[in-house]
Protein backbone atom coordinates (compact mmCIF):
# COMPACT_ATOMS: atom_id res chain seq x y z
CA UNK A 1 0.00 0.00 0.00
CA UNK A 2 1.25 3.62 -1.12
CA UNK A 3 2.22 5.79 1.99
CA UNK A 4 1.55 8.68 0.32
CA UNK A 5 -2.42 10.09 -0.05
CA UNK A 6 -2.07 11.27 -3.77
CA UNK A 7 -2.17 15.24 -4.52
CA UNK A 8 -5.78 15.62 -5.42
CA UNK A 9 -6.75 14.29 -2.21
CA UNK A 10 -6.06 17.37 0.04
CA UNK A 11 -6.89 19.61 -2.67
CA UNK A 12 -10.04 18.05 -3.27
CA UNK A 13 -10.68 18.58 0.86
CA UNK A 14 -9.16 21.83 1.55
CA UNK A 15 -12.00 22.69 -1.33
CA UNK A 16 -15.01 21.17 -0.04
CA UNK A 17 -14.11 22.84 3.77
CA UNK A 18 -12.97 25.98 2.03
CA UNK A 19 -16.75 26.33 -0.45
CA UNK A 20 -18.28 25.10 2.65
CA UNK A 21 -16.79 27.83 5.13
CA UNK A 22 -17.24 30.31 2.45
CA UNK A 23 -21.05 29.61 2.02
CA UNK A 24 -21.82 29.62 5.88
CA UNK A 25 -20.00 32.59 6.47
CA UNK A 26 -21.53 34.85 3.32
CA UNK A 27 -25.14 33.29 4.32
CA UNK A 28 -24.85 34.19 8.39
CA UNK A 29 -23.35 37.69 7.06
CA UNK A 30 -26.63 38.68 5.14
CA UNK A 31 -28.90 37.11 8.20
CA UNK A 32 -26.36 38.96 10.68
CA UNK A 33 -26.51 42.41 8.60
CA UNK A 34 -30.44 41.79 8.44
CA UNK A 35 -30.94 41.30 12.48
CA UNK A 36 -28.38 44.38 13.33
CA UNK A 37 -30.67 47.10 10.78
CA UNK A 38 -34.09 45.38 11.82
CA UNK A 39 -33.66 45.20 15.62
CA UNK A 40 -30.24 46.68 16.25
CA UNK A 41 -31.06 49.74 18.61
CA UNK A 42 -33.03 47.14 20.88
CA UNK A 43 -31.96 45.68 24.13
CA UNK A 44 -29.95 42.52 23.70
CA UNK A 45 -31.85 40.91 26.99
CA UNK A 46 -35.09 39.49 25.34
CA UNK A 47 -32.95 37.85 22.68
CA UNK A 48 -30.45 36.09 25.58
CA UNK A 49 -33.62 34.48 27.84
CA UNK A 50 -32.36 31.01 28.60
CA UNK A 51 -35.68 28.42 29.74
CA UNK A 52 -34.34 25.60 31.44
CA UNK A 53 -38.47 24.80 32.14
CA UNK A 54 -39.00 23.81 28.49
CA UNK A 55 -37.60 22.53 24.94
CA UNK A 56 -36.34 24.43 23.45
CA UNK A 57 -34.85 26.82 25.93
CA UNK A 58 -34.55 29.86 23.55
CA UNK A 59 -36.98 32.01 21.75
CA UNK A 60 -36.13 31.47 18.68
CA UNK A 61 -37.21 28.36 16.19
CA UNK A 62 -35.64 25.18 15.94
CA UNK A 63 -37.44 23.22 14.06
CA UNK A 64 -37.25 22.91 10.10
CA UNK A 65 -40.82 23.67 9.45
CA UNK A 66 -40.62 27.44 11.27
CA UNK A 67 -37.12 27.54 9.75
CA UNK A 68 -38.65 27.48 5.85
CA UNK A 69 -41.61 29.57 6.61
CA UNK A 70 -38.88 32.13 8.23
CA UNK A 71 -36.61 31.57 5.58
CA UNK A 72 -39.48 32.12 3.09
CA UNK A 73 -40.20 35.59 4.79
CA UNK A 74 -36.39 36.73 5.12
CA UNK A 75 -36.42 36.72 8.85
CA UNK A 76 -32.72 37.29 10.27
CA UNK A 77 -32.72 34.61 12.65
CA UNK A 78 -33.50 31.94 10.22
CA UNK A 79 -30.82 32.89 7.86
CA UNK A 80 -28.63 32.67 10.53
CA UNK A 81 -29.76 29.44 11.28
CA UNK A 82 -29.64 28.33 7.96
CA UNK A 83 -26.00 29.49 7.78
CA UNK A 84 -25.33 27.69 11.17
CA UNK A 85 -26.87 24.43 9.50
CA UNK A 86 -24.06 24.88 6.72
CA UNK A 87 -21.61 25.28 8.70
CA UNK A 88 -22.20 21.96 10.35
CA UNK A 89 -22.58 20.21 7.38
CA UNK A 90 -19.04 21.32 6.21
CA UNK A 91 -17.37 18.45 7.88
CA UNK A 92 -20.14 15.52 7.33
CA UNK A 93 -19.74 16.93 3.60
CA UNK A 94 -15.30 16.16 4.25
CA UNK A 95 -16.05 12.88 5.30
CA UNK A 96 -18.58 11.91 2.86
CA UNK A 97 -16.27 13.21 -0.01
CA UNK A 98 -13.25 10.95 1.70
CA UNK A 99 -14.84 8.00 1.89
CA UNK A 100 -15.26 8.43 -2.27
CA UNK A 101 -11.59 9.94 -2.66
CA UNK A 102 -10.20 6.44 -0.58
CA UNK A 103 -12.10 4.34 -2.99
CA UNK A 104 -11.02 5.75 -5.97
CA UNK A 105 -7.44 5.25 -4.68
CA UNK A 106 -8.13 1.59 -4.10
CA UNK A 107 -7.58 1.97 -0.60
CA UNK A 108 -10.21 -0.22 0.88
CA UNK A 109 -8.98 0.32 4.48
CA UNK A 110 -9.81 3.71 4.82
CA UNK A 111 -12.52 3.47 2.72
CA UNK A 112 -13.69 1.01 5.55
CA UNK A 113 -12.67 3.21 8.11
CA UNK A 114 -14.24 6.49 6.91
CA UNK A 115 -17.18 5.24 6.04
CA UNK A 116 -17.50 3.71 10.00
CA UNK A 117 -16.55 7.60 10.89
CA UNK A 118 -19.37 8.60 8.69
CA UNK A 119 -22.40 5.98 9.81
CA UNK A 120 -21.33 6.87 13.53
CA UNK A 121 -21.56 10.60 12.85
CA UNK A 122 -24.85 10.78 10.76
CA UNK A 123 -26.32 8.17 14.07
CA UNK A 124 -24.66 11.19 16.33
CA UNK A 125 -26.15 13.81 14.63
CA UNK A 126 -29.87 12.67 13.10
CA UNK A 127 -30.47 10.01 15.57
CA UNK A 128 -29.13 10.74 18.73
CA UNK A 129 -31.15 14.13 19.50
CA UNK A 130 -34.14 11.89 19.37
CA UNK A 131 -33.60 9.12 21.72
CA UNK A 132 -34.92 9.80 25.37
CA UNK A 133 -32.04 10.21 27.58
CA UNK A 134 -29.45 11.19 25.05
CA UNK A 135 -31.05 14.73 25.18
CA UNK A 136 -30.51 15.32 28.61
CA UNK B 1 -26.23 46.57 25.96
CA UNK B 2 -28.00 47.15 22.89
CA UNK B 3 -28.13 44.55 19.83
CA UNK B 4 -25.89 46.54 17.80
CA UNK B 5 -23.12 46.40 20.23
CA UNK B 6 -23.30 42.79 22.03
CA UNK B 7 -22.85 41.82 18.25
CA UNK B 8 -19.76 43.96 17.66
CA UNK B 9 -18.22 42.98 20.54
CA UNK B 10 -18.79 39.45 20.28
CA UNK B 11 -17.67 39.62 16.85
CA UNK B 12 -13.98 41.06 18.01
CA UNK B 13 -13.56 38.82 20.83
CA UNK B 14 -14.27 35.67 18.38
CA UNK B 15 -11.42 36.87 15.96
CA UNK B 16 -9.10 36.41 19.16
CA UNK B 17 -10.77 33.24 20.08
CA UNK B 18 -10.13 31.96 15.89
CA UNK B 19 -6.46 33.03 16.04
CA UNK B 20 -5.80 31.01 19.25
CA UNK B 21 -8.05 28.57 18.55
CA UNK B 22 -6.68 27.66 15.21
CA UNK B 23 -3.22 27.43 15.79
CA UNK B 24 -3.26 25.55 19.34
CA UNK B 25 -5.95 22.82 17.35
CA UNK B 26 -8.16 23.05 20.65
CA UNK B 27 -10.95 25.36 18.36
CA UNK B 28 -12.14 28.64 19.68
CA UNK B 29 -14.48 27.37 22.68
CA UNK B 30 -11.69 27.80 25.18
CA UNK B 31 -11.87 31.81 24.62
CA UNK B 32 -15.57 31.45 23.41
CA UNK B 33 -17.16 30.38 26.42
CA UNK B 34 -15.40 32.88 29.27
CA UNK B 35 -15.50 35.31 27.27
CA UNK B 36 -19.89 34.88 27.00
CA UNK B 37 -20.31 34.00 30.51
CA UNK B 38 -17.85 36.11 32.63
CA UNK B 39 -18.26 39.62 30.39
CA UNK B 40 -21.11 39.13 28.55
CA UNK B 41 -23.53 37.26 31.25
CA UNK B 42 -24.73 34.80 28.84
CA UNK B 43 -26.26 31.85 30.14
CA UNK B 44 -23.55 28.77 30.31
CA UNK B 45 -25.90 26.60 28.22
CA UNK B 46 -26.00 29.08 25.67
CA UNK B 47 -21.98 29.44 25.43
CA UNK B 48 -21.47 25.98 24.98
CA UNK B 49 -24.43 25.69 22.43
CA UNK B 50 -22.03 28.68 20.45
CA UNK B 51 -18.89 27.03 21.58
CA UNK B 52 -19.73 23.72 19.82
CA UNK B 53 -20.14 25.84 16.47
CA UNK B 54 -17.16 28.23 17.20
CA UNK B 55 -15.00 24.52 16.70
CA UNK B 56 -16.74 23.48 13.75
CA UNK B 57 -16.17 27.36 12.43
CA UNK B 58 -12.10 27.12 13.62
CA UNK B 59 -11.83 23.04 12.48
CA UNK B 60 -13.17 24.02 9.07
CA UNK B 61 -11.52 27.46 8.93
CA UNK B 62 -8.38 26.78 9.74
CA UNK B 63 -7.89 22.90 8.29
CA UNK B 64 -8.55 24.03 4.46
CA UNK B 65 -5.16 26.42 4.80
CA UNK B 66 -3.29 23.18 6.90
CA UNK B 67 -4.22 20.56 4.43
CA UNK B 68 -3.43 22.16 1.53
CA UNK B 69 -0.15 22.96 2.92
CA UNK B 70 -0.02 19.23 3.89
CA UNK B 71 0.73 19.82 7.63
CA UNK B 72 -2.41 17.77 8.55
CA UNK B 73 -1.96 14.10 8.73
CA UNK B 74 -5.47 13.09 6.72
CA UNK B 75 -5.12 9.18 7.70
CA UNK B 76 -4.07 9.94 10.97
CA UNK B 77 -6.83 12.26 11.49
CA UNK B 78 -9.11 9.96 9.73
CA UNK B 79 -7.87 6.67 12.04
CA UNK B 80 -8.35 8.62 14.44
CA UNK B 81 -12.12 9.84 14.22
CA UNK B 82 -12.85 6.42 14.61
CA UNK B 83 -12.22 6.94 18.37
CA UNK B 84 -13.81 10.52 19.00
CA UNK B 85 -17.14 9.97 17.47
CA UNK B 86 -17.84 6.36 18.87
CA UNK B 87 -16.64 8.17 22.19
CA UNK B 88 -19.40 10.85 21.19
CA UNK B 89 -22.02 8.71 21.44
CA UNK B 90 -21.16 7.02 24.75
CA UNK B 91 -21.01 10.30 26.52
CA UNK B 92 -24.20 11.37 25.19
CA UNK B 93 -25.32 8.37 26.01
CA UNK B 94 -24.13 8.83 29.90
CA UNK B 95 -24.78 12.61 29.72
CA UNK B 96 -28.27 12.41 32.17
CA UNK B 97 -26.38 9.91 34.40
CA UNK B 98 -22.70 11.67 35.33
CA UNK B 99 -21.59 14.28 37.79
CA UNK B 100 -20.27 16.82 35.51
CA UNK B 101 -18.63 18.63 38.50
CA UNK B 102 -16.54 15.88 39.40
CA UNK B 103 -15.73 14.84 35.72
CA UNK B 104 -14.37 18.42 35.20
CA UNK B 105 -12.50 18.40 38.44
CA UNK B 106 -10.79 14.71 37.06
CA UNK B 107 -9.57 16.06 34.05
CA UNK B 108 -8.91 19.84 34.73
CA UNK B 109 -6.58 18.37 37.33
CA UNK B 110 -5.38 16.10 34.40
CA UNK B 111 -5.18 18.53 31.97
CA UNK B 112 -2.71 20.62 34.21
CA UNK B 113 -0.28 17.55 34.94
CA UNK B 114 -0.31 17.32 31.24
CA UNK B 115 1.72 20.78 31.30
CA UNK B 116 4.31 18.94 33.17
CA UNK B 117 5.44 16.52 29.84
CA UNK B 118 4.60 19.27 27.56
CA UNK B 119 6.94 22.41 29.45
CA UNK B 120 9.58 19.96 29.49
CA UNK B 121 9.75 19.53 25.87
CA UNK B 122 9.81 23.36 25.15
CA UNK B 123 12.58 23.89 22.99
CA UNK B 124 11.59 20.68 20.34
CA UNK B 125 12.16 20.94 16.98
CA UNK B 126 11.15 18.02 16.00
CA UNK B 127 10.61 14.60 17.76
CA UNK B 128 12.97 11.95 16.77
CA UNK B 129 11.43 9.78 14.35
CA UNK B 130 10.39 5.91 15.06
CA UNK B 131 10.66 3.21 12.92
CA UNK B 132 7.32 2.80 11.09
CA UNK B 133 6.17 -0.65 11.94
CA UNK B 134 3.05 -2.62 13.14
CA UNK B 135 -0.33 -0.91 12.84
CA UNK B 136 1.10 2.46 12.43
CA UNK B 137 3.49 0.30 8.85
CA UNK B 138 -0.27 -1.23 7.51
CA UNK B 139 -2.41 1.88 8.09
CA UNK B 140 0.12 4.04 6.37
CA UNK B 141 0.19 6.82 9.91
CA UNK B 142 3.39 8.90 8.46
CA UNK B 143 3.99 11.85 6.62
CA UNK B 144 6.12 14.89 5.76
CA UNK B 145 5.92 18.14 5.21
CA UNK B 146 8.01 21.69 4.23
CA UNK B 147 9.12 23.45 7.51
CA UNK B 148 9.77 26.94 8.07
CA UNK B 149 13.49 26.49 6.82
CA UNK B 150 12.60 25.01 3.48
CA UNK B 151 13.73 21.49 4.38
CA UNK B 152 11.34 18.26 4.42
CA UNK B 153 10.36 16.85 7.38
CA UNK B 154 9.64 13.11 7.71
CA UNK B 155 7.49 11.39 10.22
CA UNK B 156 6.23 8.10 11.72
CA UNK B 157 3.72 7.81 14.56
CA UNK B 158 3.84 5.31 17.02
CA UNK B 159 1.53 3.68 19.58
CA UNK B 160 -1.58 3.92 17.45
CA UNK B 161 -3.62 2.01 19.47
CA UNK B 162 -2.50 3.97 22.58
CA UNK B 163 -3.69 6.74 20.10
CA UNK B 164 -7.10 5.72 19.92
CA UNK B 165 -7.28 4.92 23.33
CA UNK B 166 -6.77 8.67 23.70
CA UNK B 167 -9.32 9.68 21.31
CA UNK B 168 -11.96 7.44 22.70
CA UNK B 169 -11.59 9.13 25.65
CA UNK B 170 -12.05 12.63 24.38
CA UNK B 171 -14.67 11.63 22.36
CA UNK B 172 -16.90 10.48 25.74
CA UNK B 173 -15.75 13.97 27.36
CA UNK B 174 -16.74 15.81 24.33
CA UNK B 175 -20.83 13.87 24.72
CA UNK B 176 -20.15 14.50 28.31
CA UNK B 177 -19.33 18.19 28.76
CA UNK B 178 -20.20 19.89 25.16
CA UNK B 179 -16.45 20.59 24.72
CA UNK B 180 -14.22 19.79 21.52
CA UNK B 181 -11.49 18.29 23.71
CA UNK B 182 -8.97 19.59 21.42
CA UNK B 183 -6.18 19.36 24.43
CA UNK B 184 -6.85 15.38 24.50
CA UNK B 185 -6.56 15.11 21.06
CA UNK B 186 -3.13 16.82 20.74
CA UNK B 187 -2.18 15.23 23.93
CA UNK B 188 -2.35 11.82 22.73
CA UNK B 189 -0.90 12.42 19.39
CA UNK B 190 2.17 14.98 20.65
CA UNK B 191 2.71 12.12 23.38
CA UNK B 192 1.96 8.82 22.75
CA UNK B 193 2.32 8.91 19.29
CA UNK B 194 5.54 11.14 18.93
CA UNK B 195 4.12 13.16 16.13
CA UNK B 196 5.95 16.57 15.19
CA UNK B 197 3.89 19.08 17.10
CA UNK B 198 2.52 21.23 14.56
CA UNK B 199 0.92 18.07 12.78
CA UNK B 200 -0.59 17.17 15.97
CA UNK B 201 -2.40 20.48 16.77
CA UNK B 202 -3.34 20.68 12.58
CA UNK B 203 -4.49 17.19 12.65
CA UNK B 204 -6.80 18.00 16.15
CA UNK B 205 -8.00 20.90 14.49
CA UNK B 206 -8.69 18.63 11.62
CA UNK B 207 -11.07 16.61 13.83
CA UNK B 208 -12.67 18.68 16.29
CA UNK B 209 -14.62 19.71 13.28
CA UNK B 210 -15.86 16.31 13.33
CA UNK B 211 -16.48 15.95 17.07
CA UNK B 212 -18.25 19.11 17.21
CA UNK B 213 -20.76 18.24 14.44
CA UNK B 214 -21.64 14.62 15.77
CA UNK B 215 -22.87 16.46 19.29
CA UNK B 216 -24.32 19.78 17.09
CA UNK B 217 -27.48 17.95 16.41
CA UNK B 218 -28.35 17.53 20.05
CA UNK B 219 -27.32 21.44 20.88
CA UNK B 220 -29.66 22.44 17.86
CA UNK B 221 -32.69 20.35 18.78
CA UNK B 222 -32.50 21.55 22.32
CA UNK B 223 -32.46 25.12 20.95
CA UNK B 224 -29.41 25.79 22.70
CA UNK B 225 -27.55 27.26 19.69
CA UNK B 226 -28.84 31.18 19.54
CA UNK B 227 -28.52 32.93 16.25
CA UNK B 228 -28.03 36.34 18.18
CA UNK B 229 -24.77 35.01 19.89
CA UNK B 230 -23.75 32.45 17.26
CA UNK B 231 -24.06 34.51 14.10
CA UNK B 232 -20.84 37.00 15.13
CA UNK B 233 -19.35 34.02 16.64
CA UNK B 234 -18.95 32.34 13.87
CA UNK B 235 -18.20 35.45 11.39
CA UNK B 236 -15.30 36.21 13.67
CA UNK B 237 -13.85 32.95 14.18
CA UNK B 238 -13.79 32.09 10.57
CA UNK B 239 -11.50 35.49 10.16
CA UNK B 240 -9.68 35.01 13.08
CA UNK B 241 -8.89 30.90 11.87
CA UNK B 242 -7.44 32.28 8.33
CA UNK B 243 -5.37 34.61 10.11
CA UNK B 244 -4.36 32.05 12.81
CA UNK B 245 -3.38 29.30 10.04
CA UNK B 246 -1.03 31.54 8.17
CA UNK B 247 0.93 32.61 11.18
CA UNK B 248 0.70 29.07 11.94
CA UNK B 249 2.19 27.67 8.74
CA UNK B 250 5.33 30.03 9.18
CA UNK B 251 5.59 29.45 12.98
CA UNK B 252 8.46 27.12 14.25
CA UNK B 253 7.49 24.26 15.87
CA UNK B 254 8.57 25.49 19.40
CA UNK B 255 6.30 28.58 19.39
CA UNK B 256 3.46 26.34 18.67
CA UNK B 257 4.34 24.18 21.86
CA UNK B 258 4.36 27.31 23.99
CA UNK B 259 1.01 28.86 22.56
CA UNK B 260 -0.56 24.86 23.52
CA UNK B 261 0.44 24.93 26.80
CA UNK B 262 -0.68 28.95 27.44
CA UNK B 263 -3.89 27.37 26.11
CA UNK B 264 -3.73 24.16 27.76
CA UNK B 265 -3.25 26.06 30.81
CA UNK B 266 -5.98 28.22 30.43
CA UNK B 267 -8.60 25.35 29.43
CA UNK B 268 -7.35 23.40 32.67
CA UNK B 269 -8.06 26.16 34.87
CA UNK B 270 -11.85 26.78 33.35
CA UNK B 271 -13.00 23.07 33.57
CA UNK B 272 -11.54 23.12 37.07
CA UNK B 273 -13.40 26.89 38.03
CA UNK B 274 -16.47 25.48 36.28
CA UNK B 275 -16.62 22.60 39.23
CA UNK B 276 -17.05 25.15 41.63
CA UNK B 277 -19.66 26.47 39.66
CA UNK B 278 -17.61 29.59 38.98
Amino acid sequence: MSTKDPESMSTVIGNVLRYGVFLSAAVTLLGTVLLAVQTGASGIGQFLTYNSAQVPHGTFPVSLSSLASGLARAQPYAIIELGVILLIATPVSRVSMSVFLFAAEGNRKYVAITAIVLALLLFSMLVTPFIPGFNA
Amino acid sequence: MLVIEFLLVLFLASIFAGVFGSIVGLGGGVVVIPILTLWLGVDIHFAIGASIIAIIATSSGAASVYVKDKLTNLRVGMFLELGTTAGAIVGAALAAYANSEALELTFGSILLVMLVPTVMRFGEETPKSPELKGLSKSLGLTGSYVDTNGSTVTYNATRPKTGLAGMVVAGVLSGLLGIGSGAFKVLSMDLAMKLPIKVSTTTSNFMIGVTAAASAGIYYVRGDVDPVIVAPVVLGIIIGAAIGARFLVRARNPTIRKAFALVLALAAIEMILSAYGI
